[in-house]
């Protein structure tokens, strides 16, 4: 294999250093960037079923899920669709964002109860 | 069951400063790292394993790594690295994992060479933010040699619907005998398609001293019922520099739990 010899980007490793902890302290100062007006919905976990299994989400929006597990036990909302995965345990909340998504339906279900614990996020 | 919490139009114009200032963020965030990417440094291959930052409460996980190294140079050449590992989630937010390493080569036999403790720490919530964040440290024990690396890596997450871009920016320290003590950094970054659940296409980048490779990689999950998941990761990194082995195979399973 051709190889091309690259020696440019070696300088002192405090050069370095100092370049990596730049970069993190401006990686880090991004996350304090919150969208205020992000829309919640609340769904709840019952007897191992979701309410509302139909989530109506506004296209191009991100949207905050409160999700409430009322059952003992946990559960975890996960959805390839939405590139989502959550573990709730029982009797606690926990916090999903999803989108901003296009139009379309996102199937989600529950991992620890998978027969039953079925929904979809339909986007309009 | 839509609520917005009364924003009005002085939320609104708050909203647009921060989504302003966000963009802003992000275009140094660019340049400053594009800037330091030209001074990164570290000793040894780092072709290993490109880190999400996300924690899953409950979660145990068992996991196996290999990688197999080709070059013309016959210190490079026929070098295989094998890593086992076990990791329990302690909280939803933190990770903790240990390794053992061992490794093989034509000069000698496969041997333990090192022990690796690791402690993930998931920082933002995933999607709340235009990126998500992750801290990872690592302590390592090279008992052949006797050395310590103690490493802090920074994790970043970009989402582009199917498209997910991570990074993975570290900085490490190595010292004991024989060696001169010093820092050392690393990125390894990887940009995947999410095309199906079985079988997702990406791209690995991996840069440090000795380091410098670009390569495919295929990843995957089959569900094997329940919780019970089955991850796998097969690549090859293609060396971009003589330090870099022309060809680095890897190879990772996990079994989640």
């Amino acid at each position: 294999m051709a190889k091309r010899i690259r020696t440019w980007f070696k300088f002192s490793p405090s050069i370095s250093a100092v370049g990596t902890a730049v970069v993190g302290m401006t990686l880090l100062c991004l996350a304090t960037f919150a969208d205020a007006a992000t829309p919640v919905i609340n769904i709840e976990i019952k007897g191992h079923l979701f309410y509302p299994a139909e989530v109506l989400v506004p296209a191009n929006t991100k949207v905050k899920l409160l999700i409430h597990n009322t059952d003992s036990t946990p559960e975890e909302f996960e959805s390839y669709e939405l590139n989502r995965e959550k573990v709730i345990l029982g009797n606690t909340r926990a916090v999903v964002f999803i989108g901003p998504l296009a139009p379309g339906e996102y199937p989600f279900f529950g991992e620890f109860n998978m027969t039953t614990a079925l929904g979809k996020v339909v986007v309009n | 069951m839509i609520g917005r919490s009364g924003i009005g139009l002085a939320g609104y114009r708050r909203v647009l400063s921060l989504r302003i200032k966000a963009l802003l963020a992000n275009t140094v965030l660019l340049i400053v790292g594009l800037f330091s990417c030209t001074y990164l440094y570290a000793d040894g291959s780092i072709i290993d394993k490109v880190y999400h930052p996300y924690v899953q409460l409950l979660e145990t996980e068992i996991e196996y790594r290999s990688r197999y190294q080709n070059d013309d140079d016959a210190e490079l050449d026929d070098r295989q690295q094998y890593r086992l590992g076990i990791g329990h989630s302690l909280s939803d937010q933190l990770f903790a994992e240990i390794y053992v390493i061992g490794e093989d080569s034509a000069e000698s036999d496969l041997e333990l060479t090192a022990i690796e403790a690791e402690l993930k720490i998931q920082l933002t919530e995933q999607g709340e933010y235009d990126n998500d964040w992750g801290l990872m440290f690592e302590l390592e024990r090279e008992t052949k040699d006797n050395l310590w690396e103690a490493s802090t890596t920074l994790i970043a997450v970009h989402e582009w619907t199917r498209w997910i871009a991570t990074a993975n920016l570290s900085l490490t320290y190595e010292w004991g005998k024989g060696i001169d003590n010093e820092f050392e950094t690393s990125l390894a970054t990887q940009l995947r398609y999410r095309y199906s659940q079985v079988v997702e296409p990406a791209f690995e980048f991996y840069m440090g001293d000795d380091t410098l490779g670009l390569g495919p990689v295929l990843t995957g999950v089959q569900r094997l019922g329940g919780r019970r998941k089955f991850l796998w990761e097969f690549g090859v990194i293609a060396g971009l520099d003589d330090s870099t082995p022309d060809t680095t195979w890897k190879f990772n399973v996990e079994y989640e739990f």
